[in-house]
């Protein structure tokens, strides 16, 4: 059997109508009239990605210039040049990529979980590549310092991100949170590169890089809670305001 | 094409408050919302059910929809994520159920109730879910893979390859059951 006979064979049991309950449809639009006013859509895309990256980027400045810019005045003028313009395009991405979960039928070029994936993979392998000093002197200590003030930088930066786009729709919550979480990792690790001038291997690839995957897990944890809890208000808010 | 450009300018008007536009978008999105439930459970109490509770769940972020953006993916998308909402709360509830030893004589029923449908359920009954709403939107709703893309939130690859295995596993199908060319699976 080819192809377009089992096409053949679609078509002609999709033609035969299924007919939905009239009474229902005539509830559904009583339902929806009672209700129905103008709404205001959603600003075009690329303005909500714009303003995701704003925040990200005020969110990690900020941090920095109230901890002291050291980090970026100890690195070399190649590291600058490599770090902050792949930092710039993971945000971008991640912002790009949160906007398209909050928007239902969206155009998706990137998965949550291959932006966490590529992401956290491409910051090793930079870090990996520029920074050749292997000792591990205070390594737990001043790890968990600069994890902490990761993760810390992180949540303004998801709470700002959440409310701008507060009026979007996530179909698939979990994705969203995850991505949001990555993206808010970044503003984190942006504040860090500016930051912290510790500059031995294996700190940067492992605290300053863990603050990606923690991130997106604590968000994906909150977006999963949140779909557990029973959604009381739902039918209250379609009421006429 | 037309039909698109129609449905997104019913959108906008409703959007604005419209009641004339509103109505017309039920009136006739509402068969094929109805017929991608009953693909998926083969039930109408189900599909009637989640078909008002995505209705509702329309109206209440109607806001996400931009003018100029595929029409069929938004209400798709919003159509599946209730379906697997539903789909998780019915495992759910499920597992907390005792299980008869026989069921009741009103469970077999149901699919009968359906009898005015075509053999489309039976036929794509035994696909994998994702590879049957594929199937589903592509060839019953008659979008692009473009489209399919944008409501399942995956890449046009990954709509490719399951209809292509989709394709693969009814070709099985029907062969088994001896259907040639110039054979209908559907009633007319």
């Amino acid at each position: 059997m080819r192809d377009n006979e089992i096409d053949e064979l679609l078509r002609q049991a999709a033609q035969a109508r299924l007919d939905v309950d009239p009474a229902l449809l005539d509830r559904v639009a009583k339902s929806i009239g009672s209700s129905l006013h103008p709404v205001r859509p959603l600003p075009p895309a690329w303005i909500l990605t714009g303003g995701l990256i704003l925040i990200c980027l005020a969110v990690a400045l900020a941090g920095a210039a109230r901890s002291g810019l050291y980090g970026i005045q100890k690195l070399s003028v190649l590291e600058r040049v490599v770090i902050f313009p792949a930092l710039g395009i993971l945000i971008w991405l991640g912002a790009s990529a949160s906007v398209s979960e909050l928007i239902p039928g969206s155009r998706r070029r990137t998965a949550p979980a291959s932006l966490l994936g590529a992401g956290s993979f491409a910051m090793l392998a930079v870090f990996a590549v520029l920074f050749r000093d292997y000792r591990t002197d205070h390594f737990v200590s001043q790890g968990v310092v600069c994890l902490t003030a990761g993760l810390l930088h992180a949540i303004p930066a998801a709470l700002v991100s959440w409310l701008l786009l507060r009026r979007g729709f996530a179909v698939n919550p979990v994705a969203a949170g995850l991505v949001v979480g990555t993206l808010a990792a970044l503003a984190g690790v942006t504040m860090l590169e500016l930051h912290c001038a510790n500059f031995e291997a294996p700190h940067v690839m492992l605290w300053h890089t863990a603050v990606m995957p923690v991130s997106a897990a604590v968000g994906a944890l909150l977006a999963w809670a949140a779909l557990l809890r029973p959604r009381s208000g739902a039918h209250r808010r379609s009421a006429p305001e | 094409m037309c039909l698109n450009s129609d449905l997104e300018m019913l959108m906008a008007r409703y959007q604005q408050g419209d009641l004339t536009a509103a109505t017309a978008l039920i009136q006739r999105l509402s068969p094929q919302l109805h017929r991608f439930f009953v693909v998926q459970f083969a039930s109408r109490v189900d599909a009637d059910d989640l078909l008002q509770e995505t209705w509702l769940r329309i109206h209440e972020v109607r806001h996400t929809y931009r003018a100029g953006e595929p029409v069929l993916p938004w209400f798709y998308a919003i159509a599946r994520h209730l379906r697997v909402d539903h789909y998780r709360k019915a495992l759910r509830t499920a597992a907390r159920e005792e299980r008869l030893e026989e069921l009741p004589e009103v469970a077999a029923a149901l699919p009968a109730g359906s009898g005015r449908t075509p053999d489309l359920e039976a036929l794509l009954a035994h696909l994998p879910e994702s590879q049957r709403e594929v199937i589903e939107m592509l060839k019953i709703a008659g979008m692009s893979l473009e489209e399919v893309a944008r409501a399942t939130s995956s890449s046009v690859g990954s709509v490719k390859q399951k209809a292509h295995r989709a394709y693969e596993r009814l070709r099985e199908r029907l062969s088994g059951m001896g259907l040639n060319t110039g054979r209908t699976g559907g009633r007319p």
